[in-house]
């Protein structure tokens, strides 16, 4: 009896600490979203590129993962400013290609950054291992793993800078307000091309920190970006698209509900929990979580 | 200060707008008035650099601005309050009005000019820190005047601010505007409320079919035959 509970209780807990890493994931393609109004369906290969960069650091030069991902946030910011400058922001400027089709966009680019990678590191399974990634931390008679923790702490520090800077800064504001009305935006003198770039940057540099802090815990090959695209379009469907508490909530709750599936379910399964929320999501509440702060 | 000069505008193909020229002097209210669709926003945006020019020059303080992006003209100080107000909905009055001021002038009094627009407006005080989108029509309204306020604009352009205001509001309004140009704030405006905006206006040119039709001081205007037919129902 008391056994189930420890499991339970375990299962609860890694769940959450899991999902606060999918969250920062998460919230990079919900900013994306915001400002671009397009589904980022290359955000998943933006991990697995962060995830490679950090990769190499440990590899080859011996730097901890979480040292890496300093290295990895910056070098995906980069890459996310030049691939919406110079490939996504070419095609808003032809009139005659619809919006929508940016999205088509992103999954070249999602192909693209897949088959790079696969011809730089081939299709191999690759992990990271660290001095702790197979240590616990014992909370009465429940083991969570180190990496869980860190990673949840780190995610969670991360989400609250962003906050902050999303909050208290006029860049942040900008990009907020550009979100929320891009001419009005540009009416008071807010340059909306840079903003969308800086967005799409720092959307990357999201999901290179959300992968990198995943790193001890995932198999890394070229394709594992999908997943990562897949969860991070049910999170910020479950969060109300465009809201970046929304997707914080919807990363802890998915993570939650992988958990769980996978103790109670089976293994293999636990990424079926997750449709079945987006699934019931979409039918039942359409707004997602900020559509029940909302009214 | 403003000299628009045969501006020709259109949309993909289509041409609203034909040879407009006009001007607006320093410390001047000026009043562009025309029938729905009449071509008064385009010209608007064209001056704020929203949209393409096909033909034609905009000069501000002697700088050609035909071709420059919109968030550098706000920058050399002509800032628009564009019609239906577009605040941020979902950032408070006083993120609202701190994002009018992002130019470094602007933002080096930013603490200042919120207080005296505060002063002008103080339901906006008692609801900074509520949603621009939970305000009403009126509070809306001067939240979007207070917003350009903020940028200390030398020419502030308003497209409609009277747009869905009960009249008793209209007239407040009005009067808020008015008081702004005499603090020194040239002023564009394009309104449908015709009367009441040719008795405050400096000067005032009429709008029809995308040309300008005829122009004049609020005064000639008020008593030009034209006019008291087709916009004063007289
Ligand atoms: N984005 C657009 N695309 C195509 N045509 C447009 C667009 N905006 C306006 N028009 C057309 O241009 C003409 C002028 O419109 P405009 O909005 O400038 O008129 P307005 O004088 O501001 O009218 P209102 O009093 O209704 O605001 C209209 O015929 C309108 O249908
Ligand atoms: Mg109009």
């Amino acid at each position: 009896m008391e056994d189930m509970w420890i499991k339970f209780g375990q299962t609860v807990i890694c769940g959450i600490l899991l999902g606060g890493m999918y969250s920062l994931i998460a919230i990079g393609m919900t900013l994306i979203m915001g400002v671009m109004k397009i589904v980022n369906l290359a955000h998943g290969a933006l991990v697995m590129v962060g995830m490679y960069v950090t990769y190499v650091c440990a590899t080859y030069y011996g730097i901890d993962p979480y040292i890496g991902m300093f290295i990895a946030m910056p070098v995906l910011f980069l890459l996310g400013c030049l691939i919406q400058k110079y490939m996504i922001n070419r095609l808003v400027e032809v009139d005659s290609i619809l919006p929508e089709n940016q999205v088509l966009l992103t999954v070249g680019i999602m192909l693209v950054l897949t088959e790079v990678i696969r011809l730089i590191f081939n299709s191999d399974y690759r992990s990271v291992t660290t001095s702790y990634s197979s240590e616990a931390i014992y909370i009465g008679a429940m083991s969570i793993s180190v990496p869980l923790v860190i990673g949840f702490i780190i995610a969670m520090a991360f989400t609250f800078l962003l906050h902050m800077f999303l909050t208290n800064t006029d860049l942040g504001k900008s990009i907020r307000a550009t979100a929320q009305d891009r001419d009005a935006a540009v009416y008071m003198g807010v340059n909306s091309s840079k903003i969308t770039m800086i967005t799409f940057g720092l959307g990357a540099a999201l999901a290179a920190a959300g992968g990198s802090l995943l790193l001890p815990m995932f198999y890394l090959f070229p394709d594992v970006g999908h997943l990562f695209t897949a969860k991070s379009f049910i999170i910020t469907i479950l969060g109300g698209l465009g809201s970046t508490w929304g997707a914080a909530i919807g990363g802890l709750i998915i993570g939650l509900a992988e958990s769980l599936g996978a103790t109670y379910i089976s293994m293999g399964y636990k990424d079926v929990v997750g449709l079945v929320i987006f699934l019931l999501v979409l039918l039942f509440l359409p707004g997602g979580i900020r559509s029940l702060v909302k009214r | 200060m403003l000299k628009v000069a045969d501006l020709d505008v259109a949309y993909k193909d289509v041409q609203v707008l034909w040879d407009i020229t006009f001007e607006v002097n320093e410390g001047e209210f000026v009043a562009l008035l025309g029938a729905n669709g009449a071509g008064k926003t385009t010209t608007l945006n064209a001056i704020s650099g929203m949209l393409n020019v096909k033909k034609g020059k905009i000069e501000f303080l002697g700088q050609d601005i035909t071709k420059m992006p919109g968030y550098k003209i706000a920058e050399l100080g002509i800032i628009h309050v564009p019609e239906g107000r577009r605040l941020f909905p979902e950032m408070t009055v006083r993120e609202n009005l701190e994002m009018g001021s992002l130019f470094p002038e602007a933002k080096a009094k930013r603490k200042e000019t919120m207080k005296k627009i505060f002063e002008q407006f103080p339901i906006l005080e008692e609801k900074k820190n509520k949603e621009a989108g939970t305000l009403s029509g009126g509070q809306q309204q001067m939240l979007a005047l207070g917003r350009g306020l903020m940028a200390l604009p030398k020419l502030l352009i308003l497209d409609e601010p009277s747009l869905g205001l009960a009249p008793v509001l209209v007239t407040q309004i009005f009067n808020n505007i008015k008081e702004i140009n005499n603090e020194g704030v040239t002023v564009l405006q394009v309104e449908q409320n015709v009367v009441q905006t040719l008795k405050m206006c400096h000067r005032a040119y009429v709008l029809e079919n995308g040309r300008i039709y005829s122009q004049g001081t609020g005064e000639e205007l008020l008593n030009d035959e034209h006019i008291k037919e087709a916009y004063l129902g007289i």
